[in-house]
């Protein structure tokens, strides 16, 4: 099964510009957004970005071992969101640099924590992961709770100009 | 040796690249779609979905590209010609056609880059942008006019790039209640509309210009036009006058996560 991302160039923008905002004391910032899926031939999936939710300033706990820890309330207002409006949830943050953005080994730690927890509320959607970086980006989808997540293999930004990345073969 | 794309490497060094990777729907391959899907293989791109239900008849020949008289004796369908089309002009593309009503086989769709609408009915471009909007595929919309002025003729066209996240067709005032319910009730009326080859050719370079400014820009300062008018009797083509309405536009025909993927989309649940 292969995993492609489509996201607008407008919406990936919306999350960077607040990604890159500074917080008063966690070093990065995290935010969530809610995609709609599409199925395609051969059973491979297409994830279909919709909109991106910011974690509130408050929603944020001090913590010096990691550049951002959000807590409870960050997490229960994303999944209202997942519940309400019916889609899956990806846990988004920016690494600060340019090309191809890779998890770090906290990044596949915590996120094999918390992203199954969003089945939750939404067990039949996939959820995930999307790390940004400031001209590329990458992601991980867990579609179910129980299996290890898959990489997004080719993402298309959709805006002017269109831009592929990854490979789709 | 020169190269097939040696005289458009201005493109950029990657064109090759990002044109041979492109998936394009070409959805209607009459008079704009066959001029569509020609262009297209000459420029190189690499992956065609073409889909029409329809066989070719005498009366396609006045502007139907690469139709032939013995195509019309043997009532060839027209997906198949636009296949031959490209197979002549770019042995290495990947070609799926398919000779059945798109929305038969609609799930195709979702994995082109790029749809391109070339039908006739309103209600038809109208369910065409709406799976296009579905999955943020890039929609680029011809279409083109004989109107009988007395006894004269006015030739006119237009050019619609319907993005995700700006002005839908409807926003720029192509498609419209009262054409969708004038059409609704002509349903079955026989008869075809007037078409003639050069505005076909003209509305149907424009649609690839557009594609090329999202997939190759040439200029950095020169944005896709959401919609380019055509005059054919002058003849003149324009930005439509509501442009900036257009760009700026905050679409509200599309947009919420329910217009979106599929309408039912998941794993059945068992607790």
């Amino acid at each position: 099964m292969k995993i492609h991302l489509r996201i607008t160039r407008e919406l990936l923008a919306n999350a960077r510009s607040d990604l890159t905002r500074p917080h008063a004391f966690a070093h990065e910032r995290v935010g969530f957004t809610a995609c709609k899926f599409g199925s395609v031939q051969n059973g491979d999936i297409v994830i279909l970005a919709h909109s991106y939710y910011p974690v509130a300033d408050e929603d944020y706990i001090r913590d010096s071992r990691y550049g951002a820890l959000i807590g409870s309330e960050a997490f229960r207002k994303a999944f209202q969101l997942a519940y309400s409006n019916n889609v899956g949830l990806f846990h988004t943050h920016l690494h600060p640099h340019q090309g191809l953005p890779r998890p770090s080994r906290i990044d596949l730690r915590e996120t094999a924590k918390f992203v199954p927890d969003f089945f939750n509320v939404r067990l039949a959607l996939p959820h995930g992961a999307l790390i940004l970086s400031r001209d590329s980006l990458s992601g991980r989808v867990w579609t179910s709770a129980q299996m290890p997540p898959k990489p997004i293999s080719h993402i298309t930004i959709v805006g002017a100009p269109i831009e592929t990345l990854g490979c789709r073969k | 040796m020169m190269n097939r794309s040696e005289r458009q490497s201005f493109l950029g060094e990657d064109s090759d690249t990002i044109l041979s990777a492109l998936r394009v729907a070409i959805v209607g391959l009459g008079g704009g779609g066959s001029h569509i899907v020609q262009q297209l293989a000459h420029i190189g791109v690499g992956h065609f979905l073409i889909m029409d239900h329809d066989q070719i008849e005498a009366s396609n020949l006045n502007r139907l590209v690469g139709g032939t008289a013995a195509d019309v004796r043997r009532s060839e369908w027209k997906a198949a010609i636009a296949a031959r089309v490209i197979r002549r002009v770019n042995p290495r593309a990947k070609t799926i056609a398919e000779c059945t009503r798109w929305e038969e086989r609609a799930e195709l769709l979702r994995s082109c880059d790029i749809i391109f609408g070339c039908i006739d009915s309103f209600s038809g471009r109208a369910e065409l942008e709406t799976v296009a909007r579905r999955y943020l595929i890039p929609y680029i919309d011809i279409g083109m006019d004989v109107h009988e002025q007395g006894a004269r003729f006015s030739i006119t066209g237009q050019v619609a790039l319907s993005m995700p996240g700006y002005a839908c067709l409807r926003c720029m005032n192509i498609i419209r209640p009262e054409l969708l319910a004038e059409e609704a009730r002509k349903y079955g009326a026989s008869g075809g509309k007037p078409q003639v080859v050069w505005p076909n050719g003209v509305l149907a370079s424009l649609a690839v210009g557009v594609m090329m400014q999202l997939v190759t820009p040439w200029h950095d300062e020169h944005q896709p036009v959401h919609l380019l008018e055509y005059d054919g009797n002058v003849p003149e083509i324009h930005p439509a006058s509501s442009t900036g309405f257009l760009t700026a536009v905050d679409c509200s025909h599309y947009g919420s996560a329910a217009d979106l993927g599929n309408p039912w989309y998941g794993r059945l649940v068992h607790r």
